[in-house]
């Protein structure tokens, strides 16, 4: 099973898609609302999202493959499914 | 921060006049897809109690002013390469004039797009 990890931020409707994605897909994953964390986690998170490139969210990680933005058939790709 | 309580929907109906007249002369507009418009604005007006500036909901802030102040909306002017490429802003929140079908369009981010 691949290991997924998302980053969100609450007032986001992409983000919401992502994790719905996941979830009708009955995708095991893991996630961190931005905008919900303390300082320090988002100070982590924002370094790991500008070492990939990525300026928004959502911010997904699919064992070491990383997909930024809303791409769903990414996600079935490196999902296999 | 003293919360700012203010109409939601009064304040929405403030942020599309003012976004509009904003976004015309780039050549954007709002996006067709009514829920996702009416939603977004909302999200804003919320950050806007929250900040005390509409920022975009789905990027993220910095703490960082000059990176902040980038993620206003509209955020058009600061991205231009990268959102004229996809026809959309980053939330799609506001789309390229000739844009009817705003489902259709990817949400590729900087690295993932070529800039002419």
């Amino acid at each position: 099973m691949k290991n997924v990890r998302i980053y969100t931020l609450s007032t986001c409707p992409w983000c919401r898609k992502t994790k719905n994605f996941f979830t009708e897909h009955k995708i095991p994953f893991t996630f961190i609302d931005y905008d919900l964390a303390d300082e320090a986690t988002q100070n982590r998170i924002s370094q790991e999202v500008d070492a990939a490139g990525a300026t928004g969210f959502p911010f997904v990680r699919i064992n070491d493959e990383v997909i930024i933005g809303y791409q769903p058939e990414r996600y079935s790709k490196a999902l296999g499914i | 921060m003293k919360q700012i309580s203010m109409n939601v929907e009064s304040r929405k109906k403030a942020l599309r006049y003012f976004f509009g007249k904003v976004v015309d002369p780039l050549g954007f507009k709002f996006t067709p897809d009514e829920e996702l418009m009416n939603f977004l604005l909302e999200q804003e007006v919320i950050l806007e109690g929250k900040h005390g500036i509409p920022f975009c909901p789905c990027q993220p802030l910095r703490h960082d002013r000059s990176r902040d102040m980038q993620i206003v909306c509209p955020c058009i002017p600061f991205h231009r390469n990268h959102f004229d490429s996809i026809k959309r802003c980053w939330c799609g929140l506001f789309v390229h004039k000739d844009v009817l079908d705003p489902d259709k369009l990817p949400q590729l981010p900087p690295v993932e797009v070529s800039h002419e």
